[in-house]
């Protein structure tokens, strides 16, 4: 197996507000390997934007980071800011959710590509822009030698993205972390993108986080899988199990949700209600308001992330029994649904 | 741009012909110009009303009074046209009476706006910065302090403080335990507010810096400065060098030895072609002074981009910055060693409370420039404060507002050290809608100046007013109101200009 | 416009032991809202307290109307000059050792005898008139133009638009210096309304631009689908989502209204004798700053203690309607 680049172990934030603090990330752990792609899925809120953010050193001065973020056996969470700054954009490097508002308006995008190629390089702006023009090439823009020159509110939503993945490579980080990379994009360049994101991924030999909450995206291109929900992992494994056996009703949930094509029917069976609140959260599993499996336990005790019957595939759930002798784990939230 | 500009200033004219009606109605219906005769017992009573009358046309309808001035002021439109607002109560063509009028406010209300955008801006970005800390409170509530203060009354006070007892105390400099708690606290609370960091930290600044302003203060009357003050080379170099090191933080970093190397260099060219020049700095013109700058500059600039290498963009910059900077210490350098022979020309009263120059006053260069500065000080301040409080809260919440904005996180992610994410990524963004304040501001500022041109006796277009208005003097309310609605005009013409320049996403069309 | 509870999840069979425990928000309207972060200001809440003292105090010493107030002393009545006209008020006890003392003459007189804090409250009470009345009815007219024409875009908009333009042109002391003369003698209430009719633009232009994003908002679609009239729109649906605007910039309008009202009366174009206000107090008495300077440091404080109070209060109010806190302001 390939070497391990990153080792995250029991990472928590916080934020004081003024109605309590917000337990944004509960504390979770994962490893990463060398040109591996790695999907952390979970709803808007459930902590995996933050843990991210957190990562790479970008949250605001108010929140409270607890555990340890190891990167080529260097701690990063302690890092003092000079050498942090040195480490992000260079060994780790962002791609994010919305790239009509990730790029400056009032600079070109090769101005932008090429600040970040001098702020981690000390060339000449003329070679910097060169750079910056072979890297938007490589992403697949058409006639990049012109674009280069253009502002970004010339450029289509897609033609962004794949501009601010190029900025993301053009330093030839280890790492990209991929904050859904595609959830503002039509669903007609959603695939061109993120197979963009792999050619490139795979020319700079990095690997990758990839950020989303859409199972659908994973399937493709993750090796594995980690579940996120209320700011803790509940559910790790290889992408392939994950869709065959689920052992985390949340997980099959959210399997219940995709739209398939080859589904007969065509119904699909979300799961009701909203995640919790992360202030005050109640004892107990969070997940067991919404959850259909869930018994007296589930109120008092939150289940911690475990191993399973099947070999690396961990979860956090009382009842993983139950669920693995559910045939069909989508069809888990049909009754209520249907209801 | 130019179609643009063009259908704008079209437009802005038909505004400016419509408010002129308006304007003309409100004036004529404001009272009667002739009243003033009418207890009168002058033996040519008859004649005046009959001269004034035919002046101002006051025995035609009010609609063909509107047209005949609207005649003469259209001239003003066609070069060489003989442009013809008419004349004032004393008979004097209002044309005239502007002209005169208008470069001592305008030198008024410049300086007080460019002073109050600098200083407002940047205490605005700090204060975002350092969002919540208490510079932020401080600054917040000088802030509203000032947006509450009636100007006239500040005026008053500044003649009072900032000038007679001023003027009182610089005739007998004395050290009094007042006046040393006010310098004391004052250093005090402004360094520790500025310096953030610890309670403890603070605390230690603040008295470090107040008890340092205390015995600087006290060392300097002890010494006679204050009866023959200067700043000599040593502080003309401290100032120099210490420029030199900004401008090279406010370009790239220190650890950039080159660009840090080419300032410092700048500012020692400057430094020695100042001394070397000396005896030209004597009694210099502006052309003199304006001549050695710019070699200054052009020297700075030439080593910059011949050693600049990589770095040439900043280096280039920063040596601009830097000769400016040097400009000025050798400028103020000069002017405090002029302020001994100057006070004593002014009999001891070096700081005006009336008036926009010592009439018929005759000196050397600098003692010009410090009659025409110890004048202005004192109404620039009053006006200044008010705009100031505007920029910097306006400033702040864009700074604000931008800091929190996707594209500075991405400045973030890529590296960039936090200097380059503030003033390259998110200032040029929060200086977008700064821009548009500009123009909406000015109109506030020509409302200050002819409050603080009443109670400082400038004989600027303040004052031609409001006599005007108190005299229903017809054309001459007519002229100043032509004045300030162009300027209010082409200031709003500016900001929409300066918007397009500065975000690239507007297309002026 | 109302944050609910979300609905309760309807449990299903396998889970009838999952209570309806994870929403622990509670219902609160807007105004309950806008109401607590309005009271957690701590700035607006001393400057609400601050302005209530101040109006309470101008009415009820010297009275107003008909009604008589508890000072004795009446603004116009002329009388023998006492220790020089100084103040004989003295808030600070441990100084002369004469304890709290607030004496015959508080403020002081002036050279004719006249008690400076009888006129201090009727200055106080016409400048505070002034400002209201100005904040109120500008406020009012300023909304109904901006509704005008945000809502009903085309000719009308293009009408009143042209002319806010015109009116912006003139610099604001400029108009009102003129319209405040030609008005001179017409008693300060008249005075108000008049000022008002000419500052009413600014808010005109602030409120068409709210209507004009809120017409295209979903809502209005919605209500406009269902066959709703225009009034009931602008009035059930756009005027409460805009109302946080109109009345944090009512606020301010008072503010800039007190300090308009003071220059215009330093220069004398405002309120003219026999009446007085805080501007004309100072207007009449800034050259005896050397010889009784309380003349002019009364009224000063008085308008500097209402403007700033009104300024806080303003800044409370937006950061209670707005809590993202990003609306700038000029």
């Amino acid at each position: 197996m390939a070497q391990e680049i990153l080792r995250v172990q029991d990472l928590a934030v916080s934020f004081p507000t003024e109605d309590g603090t917000v337990h944004a990330v509960r504390g979770i752990s994962y490893t990463l390997h060398e040109r591996e792609v790695l999907a952390i899925v979970g709803e808007s809120g459930s902590g995996k934007s933050v843990s991210a953010m957190a990562l790479m050193g970008l949250l605001p001065k108010t929140a409270q980071i607890t555990g340890s973020v190891n990167y080529r056996d260097q701690e990063v969470l302690t890092l003092p800011p000079k050498k942090a700054r040195a480490m992000r954009g260079r060994n780790i490097a962002m791609v994010f959710q919305d790239p009509m508002t990730a790029m400056n308006p009032v600079y070109t995008v090769g101005d932008q590509l090429a600040e970040a190629y001098r702020s981690h390089h000390r060339v000449e702006r003329k070679v910097a822009l060169a750079k910056a023009t072979e890297m938007l090439d490589r992403v697949g823009i058409p006639q990049a030698k012109d674009r280069v020159r253009a502002y970004p509110h010339e450029f289509s939503g897609g033609m962004r993205q794949r501009a601010m993945i190029a900025m993301a490579i053009i330093n030839n980080p280890d790492i990209i972390i991929a904050d859904e990379p595609t959830t503002a994009l039509d669903v007609t360049v959603q695939a061109q993108i993120l197979e963009t994101l792999i050619e490139v991924k795979d020319s700079v030999n990095a690997a990758v986080i990839l950020i989303t909450h859409d199972l659908g995206v994973v399937a493709g291109m993750a090796h594995r899988v980690l579940v996120m929900y209320a700011g803790k992992a509940v559910e790790r494994a290889e992408v392939d199990e994950i869709y065959t056996r689920p052992r985390m009703p949340y997980t099959a949930g959210l399997l219940g949700s995709i739209p398939a094509l080859d589904s007969a029917g065509g119904r699909l069976h979300p799961i009701t209600g909203a995640p919790p609140s992360l202030i005050n959260l109640p004892p107990g599993c969070p997940f067991s308001p919404r959850c259909p499996l869930a018994t007296e336990i589930c109120l008092h005790e939150e289940p911690p992330l475990g191993p399973t019957d099947l070999p690396h595939h961990e979860a956090a759930c009382h009842h993983w029994e139950t669920l693995a002798e559910v045939p069909d784990p989508t069809m888990l939230f049909r009754s209520e649904a249907g209801a | 741009m130019t179609a643009y500009v063009v259908r704008r200033l079209l437009a802005s004219l038909l505004i400016l012909l419509a408010a002129s009606f308006v304007m003309f109605a409100l004036v004529s219906l404001s009272g009667d110009p002739l009243s003033e005769f009418y207890a009168s017992s002058d033996p040519d009573r008859e004649l005046k009303i009959e001269s004034r009358i035919d002046a101002l046309n006051l025995d035609e309808p009010f609609i063909v009074q509107y047209f005949l001035w609207l005649k003469g002021a259209a001239m003003c439109l066609v070069p060489g046209g003989g442009c013809d607002l008419g004349v004032n109560l004393q008979n004097q063509e209002v044309t005239a009476v502007l002209a005169d009028a208008i470069p001592t406010t305008l030198r008024l209300v410049l300086a007080a706006t460019v002073l109050a955008i600098v200083l407002g801006v940047a205490i605005g970005i700090i204060s975002a910065i350092r969002q919540y800390s208490s510079f932020d409170y401080g600054i917040t509530f000088a802030a509203f302090l000032f947006f509450s203060l009636p100007i006239f009354w500040v005026a008053v006070l500044l003649k009072e403080f900032g000038a007679i007892r001023i003027n009182d105390w610089l005739a007998e400099p004395a050290v009094t335990l007042p006046t040393a708690i006010v310098i004391g606290s004052f250093s005090a609370l402004f360094f520790s507010a500025l310096s953030g960091g610890s309670r403890k930290r603070k605390v230690l600044i603040g008295l470090g810096a107040g008890f340092a302003a205390v015995a600087i203060f006290i060392g300097l009357v002890a010494s006679g400065w204050f009866k023959n003050p200067g700043m000599g080379p040593g502080i003309v170099i401290i100032g120099s060098v210490a420029g030199a090191v900004g401008a090279t933080l406010l370009f790239t970093n220190l650890e950039n030895r080159r660009v840090l190397f080419i300032a410092i260099g700048t500012a020692a060219i400057g430094v020695a072609v100042a001394y070397a020049g000396y005896p030209m700095l004597e009694d210099p013109t502006w052309l003199v002074l304006v001549g050695m700058g710019l070699l200054v500059t052009l020297v700075g600039v030439g080593i910059a981009y011949i050693w600049g290498s990589i770095d040439r963009a900043a280096a280039v910059r920063a040596s601009v910055v830097t000769s400016f900077i040097v400009g000025f210490m050798v400028f103020l350098d000069h002017t405090i060693s002029s302020f001994a022979s100057y006070s004593d020309s002014v009999n001891g009263r070096p700081f005006a409370t009336i008036g926009s120059n010592t009439p018929n006053y005759q000196g050397t260069f600098w003692e010009v420039t410090l009659d025409t500065a110890t004048h202005l000080v004192l109404p620039t301040l009053a006006i200044m404060l008010i705009s100031f409080a505007g920029y910097s809260r306006y400033s702040r919440a864009s700074m604000l507002e931008v800091m929190n904005a996707d594209y500075v996180r991405t400045a973030r992610a890529k590296g960039l050290t936090e200097r380059t994410v503030v003033l390259r990524h998110a200032f040029r963004n929060a200086l977008i809608p700064i821009a548009t304040l500009a123009a909406i501001d000015f109109g506030a500022v020509i409302a200050g100046a002819i409050i603080t041109e009443t109670v400082f006796g400038w004989k600027g277009m303040g004052v031609i007013f409001t006599t005007a208005v108190e005299h229903f003097d017809y054309y001459q309310v007519m002229g100043v109101f032509v004045v300030t609605a162009i300027a209010v005009l082409v200031f709003n013409l500016i900001a929409d200009i300066s918007y397009a320049i500065l975000d690239p996403r507007i297309r002026l069309t | 416009m109302t944050i609910l509870t979300p609905e309760p999840v309807t449990p299903g069979d396998t889970a009838t032991a999952a209570p309806e425990r994870e929403f622990t928000i509670k219902a609160r309207t807007q105004g309950q809202m806008v109401r607590g972060r309005f009271i957690r200001h701590r700035g607006a809440l001393i400057g609400l307290t601050a302005l209530g003292f101040v109006v309470v105090l101008a009415y009820t010493s010297i009275g107003f109307w008909k009604i008589p107030g508890w000072w004795p002393l009446d603004f116009k009545d002329t009388g023998t000059v006492v220790n020089a006209g100084q103040p004989s008020l003295d808030l600070i006890p441990w100084i002369d050792g004469d304890g709290l003392t607030i004496g015959d003459h508080p403020f002081g007189q002036d050279q004719t005898g006249r008690d400076y804090f009888a006129l201090t409250m009727r200055g106080t009470q016409i400048s505070l008139m002034v400002a209201f009345v100005i904040g109120i009815v500008s406020t009012f007219l300023g909304a109904l133009a901006g509704a005008i024409s945000g809502y009903y875009g085309g000719k009308a908009d293009g009408v009143i638009m042209r002319f806010t333009d015109l009116l912006l042109t003139i610099p604001i002391l400029i108009l009102a210096a003129v319209v405040g003369q030609a008005v001179a003698g017409g008693g300060p209430f008249f005075l108000a309304m008049v000022l008002a009719l000419v500052i009413w633009t600014s808010l005109a232009r602030l409120v068409r631009g709210e209507f004009l994003s809120l017409r295209e908002k979903e809502f209005v679609e919605a209500a406009k689908a269902m066959g709703a009239k225009n009034s009931r729109i602008i009035f059930r649906h756009i005027l409460p989502n805009a109302i946080g605007t109109i009345i944090v910039s009512a606020t301010l309008t008072i503010a800039v209204a007190i300090l308009l009202e003071a220059a215009l009366s330093y220069l004398g174009f405002g309120v003219q004798p026999p009446d007085t206000s805080l501007g004309r107090l100072i207007s009449e008495y800034q050259n005896s700053f050397s010889t009784r300077p309380w003349l002019f440091w009364w009224p000063g404080l008085f308008i500097i203690a209402i403007a700033l109070s009104v300024n806080f209060i303003g800044d409370g109010l937006r950061d209670a309607f707005d809590p993202r806190q990003t609306r700038v302001r000029a």
